[in-house]
Parts: structure tokens; C-alpha cells; sequence
């Protein structure tokens, strides 16, 4: 179509957009540069500039490192679960099978529920001898005494990532069975013919034909894991000890707990480069993959 | 084939799963159905106990799982009078209705020349606003409060609104660019052009007519996370009677001196879930739809 | 080129409708303003409608009428025709962070609750910030002991009211002692083990404690520290401020070493990190275990009725040396303050001293409504659970604070952090529990300079 169709006269569509999203959210995040060079406590009117005080003594302390690493583990794992899941789910689904709406209702219902509620009513599952889970388990016969998923240093972690995911599954799930939906009938068909088994109908043909659907998942559930927050926040409380403290928990708790908002906003500022460029280097690959396929 | 399958499925089941069916087998299919179940039951459990908990009069504390072992509805009543359930909720209603509304008018515009041109300027700004959703806000939450003061917006019922609206815009913009770039094709806009028709006419009454699908996804997407956010609601809104579901809900979480009323607490959760588990019976239909047609087409 | 053009139109037009947008929140959000606008000079004559806000932590009352919400804006509005009394509640950490990032915008509750001491949102912060009015003109001032007052002071001006006293204890279950074979109530530690022995022998769990929310582990801390930090040296966290002596001096590395002791040998109960204050509470009124650490503050929850009926007693933590006197952990709770920015200070300032005059209607509520031990003259004593130890408290004036009122706000969450690896068998030691309390402390002092 010519130029004077798509005239840059458009972009005045975007103004007001923009005039929302410099005030309240670019502007704010630039003032974080600011304070990540003073004392600032968050709330008095008076600071110094320390100049990089704050980093160093953030990269000096643990607390960059052992949070950076649960973030890290909470991310690779909700969003390879979360999505190897939500593919399963969606490839179920398309199977034709009875109540195949019902259950696509269902399994969106969770995402319906502020994380508070969710946190809470996952702390009663996972509760140590009354818990849902001990309950269930010592019917059938099990020794339960030992289950202690939010108060073991080596289950914590994992216990919060699986509601994490159990909250998403339901987005997931109905992105990849949309995309589902548009891989044609005849090219799979084809490819039975050709003698495909299900595995190679998957790889060769569902899975490619995925890229928008894996793409947009993949890079929401990133971001989300990145921004892991919530459920530590309400479940754990960062706890026991350290083992659930992410990026942002810590973050938060600096900021908030310890009033050391000038560290805090430094400890930001590192989180937010890493999420971009994580982020960043991710969308970039799967979009030069998405058009080679 | 057949006998191909049936080792597959003999050595590996976990392959069957992913398997399309050819409507041979109907074992296999029966299989999928009961793994869907299992699955389904998962998903469900924790919000039985919830909804049996809530069930309960307050002072019933026997464990959680012995599901269903009262039915009173006064832990709701006890919920209700106590959050001012129609107060609150007409304060959700027009907190997250205004924001919604404000969001897909600005957010649709603002994805149009993202979407139709096609340069360096158009894809900076693509990012750019694709780039917001990495911060949380939890981090900017001071300099915000900051911004806000210097520009003398006061702190009343409706400031929440402009924050949700801004984080709002990230993800909607995603979406709507998305579907213009690829549902919407140009050569809708150009009898229009041809009749001597403005941008503004081309985008608001060809254009916009034809992203309702997007729009739905949008207003779901964006709705459920202002629906339920009780963050911005806590920092601005300082009145009770003007506190929106969430924030009337956080009165009942117990803290250092003071227990949970874990009863009391499930059922405020469930009235405070309840007008969008009643939006999604209703709307089904375009709530999953919506969702898929943006995100499948981005 | 034409790209650089547009986008500085857009840039104008951005700054435009900038102010725009400024003007139109201040115009369209004018409601609160004129309400302000009319009060500002209500002085004392009150003919004209006025609106307070007033906003503390807790939650709410499950049944019944809740004196915060219900009852208090009523008798304001009984007693003050044209005050209306705005209040809300949230639970601890949101109501701090909602009131602090409130005060920074300059845009707090009239009527606000702040901490004693140090500790966050507490009253030595807020009065240095100028958040807090001076409150020393107040009428009923000479009717709260002495004590509790100071505790809420700055530089010798007054800056909020104390609601009373809180002390921590064991709350412990008669029928599972005698059942145990425990006769004599422990009067010190090698007792006190004893004791915790007896039960466990007899099958029973000693001590059930929610370490899973990790403000727990201070309740049994603070009682131990109490015996073995302070009693000799009262001045030890003043002389850690100027820095003649640090927190990891061998007095807290005995007190970590306690508290871990009872882990060590089993007294306590098994998961504890998996239970929340909450299901600990329950496990105690089921009759599962016999003592739970908890504060005064607690009583409803841990009397309330359970599966198990026995009768409960209440003894501070004897973590004493043979032959030394017990001391009690008690400190000062929370209480209200104004804003120092209230438009209506003077009509808020009424309000507390109808509120705490010692004989009106609310006052009387607000007597019924207290979780606290009243510091208020001649209001008795709440519960007889705890007159033992209040009467040895009066009598024997042994009694210390909570440590974290006066460390920095994070001291106290790197201890509970640091010693749930401990109880968490993550082979940490209790040198390296104070290590880190310190390091934490010198951080923040630091950082508050």
C-alpha cells in the first residue's frame, strides 16, 4: 500500500498511550537511577549521594547471588514445566475427547484468582500433618510425618514453583490449543500417509506450525518467572531461611523491610538489565526462528 | 502403522499422550480421557477446599479436608456485612470498569501505526512499550507515589485507576498490534481511503469495528489482574468505604498479633472471585476465544 | 527525517496534554480538597462536617462488632455531630507499607498506629521524618505510666499514645504437665529441660511453635535473650549503638545456643517450619502439645475452644540460671499518633482526648476491645491467666523489652532467617546466626547515618 494511505500523521495515535506510559511508569523508573546512588531511605525527605556504594556492597554480600539463583531456577523450571505441561494439556484437549469445553473452562478458572487467595489456599494443601496432601497420602497408607514441602529447605522452592504453575496452566493451555487449531487437517493427514508416527507428527509438523503459540508462552511465563514475587511474598515469606528469596522478594524486602531504598533501587536496576536482556536475547531467537519456519 | 503405533504406545506411554488420534483405538482415547480427568482434578481440589472451608461458621477449625462436614452459610454473612460486599463491590466495578474501557480505547489506537507502519521509529515504539512489562512494579512503586504528588494528583478513589491503566498498556498494545498487523488486513482501509475518509474515521469505524476478538481478550486479560489487584488500591485509597473487593478482603488476613480467620477468609475470597467466575460462565465463549485469537495471531 | 518530525510533534504534544492531565486529576478530584478546604479552620467551634481518617493493623473482627471499624466511628459520630471517622485495617506488612509510602507522598491517615522505639514505622523514625504531631498538650497524659510513655516519646516530647503492654510467655496445658508427671512449675532452664524431657518421655510434644512465619522465632528468642543478654548489662543496645559492643558478643551466642537446644534434643515439635503461628495455635488448643511461646496479645486464640478441654497457665520463659530470677520480656505496643500534616489536627487531637478520658462510653470499648495488658491508671488487668506474671512484673520490676524495638528493622528478620537454617538442619551455627545478625546491624546502621 502507498505512503499516503499510512501516512506518519498516525502516530498521534499513540500519544495519549505514551503520555500514560512516560509519567507513570518510564519517568518513575529513570528516578530508581537516581536513588540508586544515595542513602535514601524511602521515606524522609533527606539523602546523600553515596555514588556506587550500593553496588558494591551488594555485589560484596550474598544476597545477589543466592537470590539471583533461585530466580534463575524458578524461571527454567515454570516456564520448561509449565509449558511441556500446557502442550500435553492443549494436545489432549484437541484430541476430540468428550466435554473437551468443559474442561478448557476448568482448567482456566485458577487464573480467575488473585494470588492472595491462591497463596493461601496452597499453604493449607501443603500444610505439614493436616495438610491436604499428608492427609491423602497417609490414607493410602504412607508415613507422612516427614512431608514438610514449604518448611524443607529442599522442597520449598520447588513447592512454590508448582503453584506458580498450576496458576498459568490454564493461559497456557489455551494458547497452544488455539494454535492448534489452525495446523490443517490435510497436512497431518498427509503426513500419516507418509508414515509419520505421532512423535514425528509433532516435531516435524505440529510443533512449527506452534512458533507464534510457543513464542508468546514461552516469553510470558519468562517474564513472569523473572518477576517472581507473589508467591514467596504470601507462602513463604522468603522462607525457611533464604531458600525462597527471589530477585524481586528481595527487592521488596530491602526497599520495604529495611527501608534501604537507595540499595534496593540498585538491586533493581541490575534485576531489570538481567530480566531485559534475558528477555531480549530470547524474543530475538525465537522470532529469527519463528521466520525460518 | 497400526502395529507401529501399538509398540510405541506399549514401550512409551507418555508418547500416547501427544498422540492425535486416528479414531482407531478407542482404548487409547479412554486413556486421554481419564489423564484429562486426572489433570482436571488437580486443577479443582485446592478450590473445593477453599469453597468447603467457606462453608463453614467461623468457629468450626476441624481440618480442611474432611470436605463438606458443615454447610452454613455464615461465614458468609460474617463476610459479606463485614467487607460491605456491595459497597466494595461497586467500587471494583467502576475502578476496574473505567480502567478497561480507558485502556482498550488508548491501547487499540496506539497499536495502530505500530502495526501499519513499517519503520524504525514504529518498531522502537513497539518495544519500548513491550519493554514496561519487565519492571515490577513493586520496584517503582516510591517514585511513582513521587510523580504523582509533583503533579498535585491527589490521592482519592480513583488514582488507582491511571496505574492500572499504565500497566495495562504494555501487554495490550503486544496484543492489539499483533492482531492489526495480522488480522487486519490494509486493504480494508483503502475504500475508505479512496472515499476521501481521515485516519480518525479509517481507524474508528473500519478499523476498530474489527478488533472486537482482541478486545475481548484484552479486557479479560487486563480485567482479571485489576480486578483483583490490591497493591495500587492499598497505597492510594485510604477510606474504607471507598476500598474495592481486594483491599476489604485483606482486613480478614491475620498478621503477627492477629490470627487468620481462615473460614471467614475463603468465603471473602470466593465472594471476591465470584462476579468474575459468574463473567466467565456467561462469556465463556469469547473469554477463551478472545484470549486465543490475539495471542495465536501475534 | 519525516520520523524525527513526528516524533517531536508527538513530544509537544506530550507536554501538552502533560498539564492537561495535571490539571484535570487536581479539578476532577476536587471532593476531598473543598472537605479539606472548609475544615482547615474548625479549630475548636465544630459546626462545620469534617472527615478523619484514621487507619491501624490488624483484622477484622469475624462476628460481632469490631471496634475499629464499627463501634469507634459511631461514638465519634455520637459524640462530634460533624466528624466523620474514616477507618481501616490491614494486616501488619501491608498496613506499613501502605502508611509509610502514604506519608512520603505527604498524603497519610489523620489518625495512624506507629511501633514503639525503633522498630519499622515506630515512633523515633516518624517524629525524626516530621510525620508525627507533638501530642504533649494532650489532657490525659498523667494516667498512663510512665514507663510506656517514654517508650513512645522523642527528645522528650510525646508523639503517640501507647496502648498498653505485651509480654511474652509460655502458655502451657496443666492436664498434659500432670499427665507427664511435671509437679512443679520450672523455675529455671535446667528445670525448664527437665520438664520439656518429662513430656517427651511420656509421649507427649513439649512445645509446638509456627516457625513458619518467621516472626515465631522471636518469641522464644527474646525470652531467652531476656535472661541472658540483659540482666547484666540493661544498656546493651545502647552501648551497640555507639559500637562499644556487638551482637556477636558471647551472651547472644548463648542465647541462640538455648533456643537451639530445645530444637536439638526434640522438645519442639517436629516441621515446626511447615506450621504458620495459626495451625501452631491449634495444635496447641487440640491438646497435640503442651507449650506454645506466645505473646499476651494471643490469649483469644490460644483459649479458644479446640478438641482438647484442659486448662491453660501462662509462665515467663525460665531461661534463668539456678538460684537467678526469672525475667520477663515485656514492651510496649503499638499506639495511635497524628499526622503532623493533618489539616484537622485539632479536631483529631479532640477526638483522643474524648477517646481516652478514662470514663466516656468509647473509652469503655475501647478498655473491652484491648489485646493489650492496659498501661492506663487503675484499668485491671485483662485476663487472670496472666496475673502471676504481671504481679512479679509489678512487684519484681524484672522485665526487658523486645530486643528488635531497638535494632534497626531487619536485625530481627536476619536472626529469624539465619536461625531457621538451624532448626532447618542446614548446619548452621549459632556464631554464625550472630555473625550475620551483626553484619546485618552494621549495614544498617550504615545505611541510617
Amino acid at each position: 500500500m502507498n505512503r499516503t494511505v499510512m501516512k506518519k500523521t498516525m502516530y498521534f495515535f499513540a500519544i495519549p498511550a505514551l503520555v500514560f506510559y512516560l509519567i507513570f511508569w518510564i519517568f518513575p523508573i529513570l528516578k530508581l537511577f537516581q536513588y540508586s546512588v544515595t542513602d535514601y531511605n524511602g521515606f524522609s525527605t533527606d539523602f546523600n549521594y553515596i555514588g556506587l556504594d550500593n553496588f558494591k556492597d551488594l555485589f560484596a554480600s550474598g544476597t545477589l547471588g543466592t537470590s539471583l539463583w533461585h530466580t534463575i531456577l524458578y524461571t527454567v523450571i515454570s516456564v520448561g514445566l509449565g509449558n511441556l505441561i500446557g502442550l500435553g494439556l492443549a494436545l489432549m484437549l484437541n484430541m476430540n475427547i468428550r466435554g473437551k469445553g468443559f474442561y478448557r473452562s476448568i482448567s482456566y478458572i485458577p487464573t480467575l484468582f488473585s494470588a492472595i487467595v491462591v497463596g493461601f489456599i496452597w499453604s493449607y494443601v501443603y500444610m505439614p500433618d493436616t495438610g491436604m496432601i499428608t492427609t491423602l497420602l497417609s490414607k493410602i497408607g504412607f508415613n507422612t510425618e516427614n512431608i514438610n514441602f514449604l518448611g524443607n529447605y529442599s522442597t520449598a522452592l520447588y513447592s512454590i514453583i508448582f503453584v506458580e504453575i498450576w496458576k498459568n496452566i490454564g493461559t497456557t493451555m489455551i494458547i497452544f490449543l488455539a494454535g492448534l487449531q489452525t495446523v490443517p487437517k490435510d497436512l497431518l493427514e498427509a503426513g500419516e500417509i507418509d508414515g509419520c508416527g505421532p512423535w514425528r507428527l509433532l516435531r516435524n509438523i505440529k510443533l512449527p506450525l506452534l512458533a507464534t503459540s510457543v513464542t508468546i508462552n514461552i516469553t510470558l511465563s519468562l517474564i513472569n518467572g523473572l518477576k517472581a514475587f507473589d508467591f514467596p511474598f504470601i507462602m513463604t515469606s522468603g522462607g525457611p531461611g533464604t531458600s525462597t528469596n527471589t530477585l524481586i522478594f528481595s527487592i521488596y524486602k530491602m526497599a520495604f523491610t529495611e527501608q534501604m531504598f537507595g540499595k534496593a533501587s540498585a538491586l533493581g536496576i541490575l534485576s531489570f538489565l538481567f530480566i531485559m536482556v534475558i528477555t531480549g536475547i530470547f524474543v530475538l531467537n525465537m522470532n529469527k526462528r519463528e521466520v525460518s519456519a | 502403522m497400526t502395529s507401529v503405533t501399538k509398540n510405541m504406545f506399549a514401550s512409551d506411554p507418555k508418547r500416547e499422550e501427544v498422540r492425535r488420534p486416528s479414531g482407531r483405538t478407542l482404548g487409547k482415547k479412554a486413556l486421554v480421557q481419564l489423564l484429562v480427568i486426572a489433570v482436571m482434578v488437580l486443577n479443582l481440589i485446592p478450590l473445593v477446599i477453599a469453597l468447603s472451608t467457606s462453608l463453614r461458621s467461623p468457629d468450626n477449625m476441624s481440618n480442611p479436608v474432611n470436605l463438606f462436614n458443615e454447610f452454613s452459610l455464615s461465614s458468609y454473612r460474617s463476610a459479606f456485612e463485614r467487607m460491605h460486599f456491595s459497597q466494595a463491590f461497586m467500587n471494583s466495578l467502576v475502578l476496574t470498569g473505567i480502567s478497561v474501557i480507558v485502556v482498550v480505547l488508548i491501547a487499540s489506537m496506539a497499536a495502530y501505526p505500530m502495526a501499519r507502519i513499517k519503520s524504525r521509529t514504529s518498531q522502537f515504539l513497539y518495544l519500548f512499550f513491550l519493554s514496561g512489562l519487565v519492571v515490577p512494579g513493586q520496584m517503582v512503586l516510591i517514585p511513582i507515589v513521587q510523580m504523582l504528588n509533583s503533579l498535585h494528583i491527589p490521592s482519592t478513589q480513583y488514582t488507582p485507576i491511571l496505574m492500572f491503566i499504565t500497566c495495562s498498556l504494555p501487554f495490550s498494545t503486544f496484543l492489539y498490534t499483533g492482531f492489526i498487523r495480522s488480522g487486519v488486513p490494509e486493504e480494508v482501509e483503502e475504500a475508505a481511503h479512496i472515499d476521501g475518509a481521515g485516519l480518525f474515521y479509517r481507524f474508528w469505524k473500519v478499523v476498530f469495528p474489527l478488533l472486537i476478538p482482541v478486545t475481548v481478550s484484552v479486557i479479560i486479560t487486563q480485567g482479571v489482574w485489576i480486578w483483583n489487584d490490591y497493591f495500587f488500591n492499598m497505597i492510594f485509597i485510604t477510606k474504607a468505604s471507598q476500598s474495592p473487593l481486594p483491599l476489604a478482603m485483606l482486613g480478614f488476613m491475620g498478621d503477627q498479633q492477629n490470627p487468620t480467620q481462615w473460614n471467614v477468609l475463603f468465603a471473602a475470597c470466593i465472594l471476591c472471585a465470584l462476579p468474575l467466575l459468574i463473567a466467565f460462565t456467561f462469556l465463556q465463549k469469547y473469554f477463551v476465544g478472545g484470549l486465543t485469537v490475539g495471542s495465536v495471531k501475534g | 527525517m519525516k520520523a524525527r518530525k513526528s516524533l517531536w510533534a508527538g513530544l509537544t504534544a506530550l507536554i501538552l496534554s502533560a498539564s492537561l492531565l495535571g490539571g484535570c486529576g487536581s479539578s476532577s478530584n476536587n471532593e476531598p480538597a473543598a472537605s479539606n478546604g472548609n475544615t482547615a479552620d474548625t479549630g475548636g467551634s465544630s459546626a462545620k462536617p469534617v472527615t478523619i481518617t484514621l487507619m491501624m493493623s490488624g483484622t477484622k473482627a469475624p462476628d460481632g462488632q469490631d471496634f475499629v471499624l464499627d463501634i469507634l466511628p459511631k461514638l465519634v459520630k455520637e459524640k462530634f455531630p460533624n466528624v466523620t471517622l474514616e477507618t481501616s485495617k490491614y494486616p501488619d506488612e501491608q498496613y506499613i507499607t501502605s502508611v509509610r509510602t502514604k506519608l512520603a507522598a505527604g498524603q497519610g491517615p489523620d489518625i495512624f498506629l506507629v511501633f514503639p522505639r525503633n522498630a519499622s514505622l515506630a515512633v523515633n523514625d516518624m517524629a525524626k521524618a516530621g510525620f508525627t504531631a507533638d501530642l504533649s498538650d494532650l489532657t490525659f497524659l498523667d494516667n498512663i505510666s510512665t514507663g510506656a510513655k517514654e517508650d513512645m516519646a522523642y527528645e522528650g516530647k510525646q508523639y503517640a499514645i501507647p496502648s498498653g503492654m505485651d509480654m511474652l510467655g509460655v502458655y502451657y496445658n496443666q492436664e498434659l504437665f500432670k499427665q507427664a508427671g511435671i509437679t512443679e512449675q520450672p523455675k529455671d532452664w535446667p528445670s525448664f529441660l527437665e520438664a520439656c524431657q518429662k513430656l517427651k518421655d511420656a509421649g507427649i510434644t513439649p512445645i509446638v511453635l509456627g516457625d513458619k512465619d518467621p516472626f515465631f522465632i522471636q518469641f522464644g528468642m527474646y525470652q531467652i535473650a531476656a535472661n541472658t543478654v540483659y540482666p547484666d548489662d540493661k544498656e546493651f543496645d545502647t552501648k551497640l549503638q555507639t559500637g562499644e559492643t556487638s551482637l556477636t558478643d558471647p551472651k547472644w551466642v548463648k542465647t541462640v545456643s538455648m533456643f537451639k537446644e530445645l530444637y536439638d534434643k526434640g522438645y519442639v515439635i517436629k516441621n515446626s517450619l511447615g506450621l504458620g503461628s495459626a495451625q501452631a495455635a491449634q495444635n496447641f488448643i487440640d491438646g497435640k502439645a503442651a507449650m506454645v511461646f506466645d505473646g499476651t496479645w494471643d490469649y483469644p486464640t490460644l483459649t479458644a475452644k479446640g478438641a482438647s478441654e484442659f486448662t491453660r497457665g501462662f509462665f515467663a520463659l525460665p531461661a534463668n540460671d539456678a538460684g537467678k530470677p526469672t525475667y520477663i520480656a515485656a514492651a510496649t505496643s503499638a499506639g495511635y499518633a497524628v499526622n503532623a500534616k493533618s489539616e484537622n489536627m485539632d479536631v483529631a487531637k479532640e477526638i483522643l482526648n474524648y477517646w481516652y478520658d478514662g470514663q466516656s462510653d468509647l473509652f469503655k470499648e475501647w478498655v473491652k476491645s484491648n489485646t493489650s495488658i492496659s498501661v492506663y491508671k487503675d484499668v485491671p488487668l485483662n485476663h487472670e491467666l496472666f496475673k502471676p506474671v504481671f504481679d512479679d512484673y509489678n512487684n519484681n520490676g524484672n522485665s526487658v523489652y523486645f530486643p528488635n524495638q531497638m535494632w534497626m528493622t531487619g536485625v530481627a528478620e536476619e536472626m529469624e532467617a539465619k536461625f531457621a537454617n538451624i532448626i532447618g538442619g542446614q548446619k548452621t551455627t549459632p556464631e554464625e546466626v550472630t555473625a550475620a545478625m551483626d553484619k546485618k546491624y552494621k549495614e544498617l546502621a550504615k545505611s541510617k547515618k
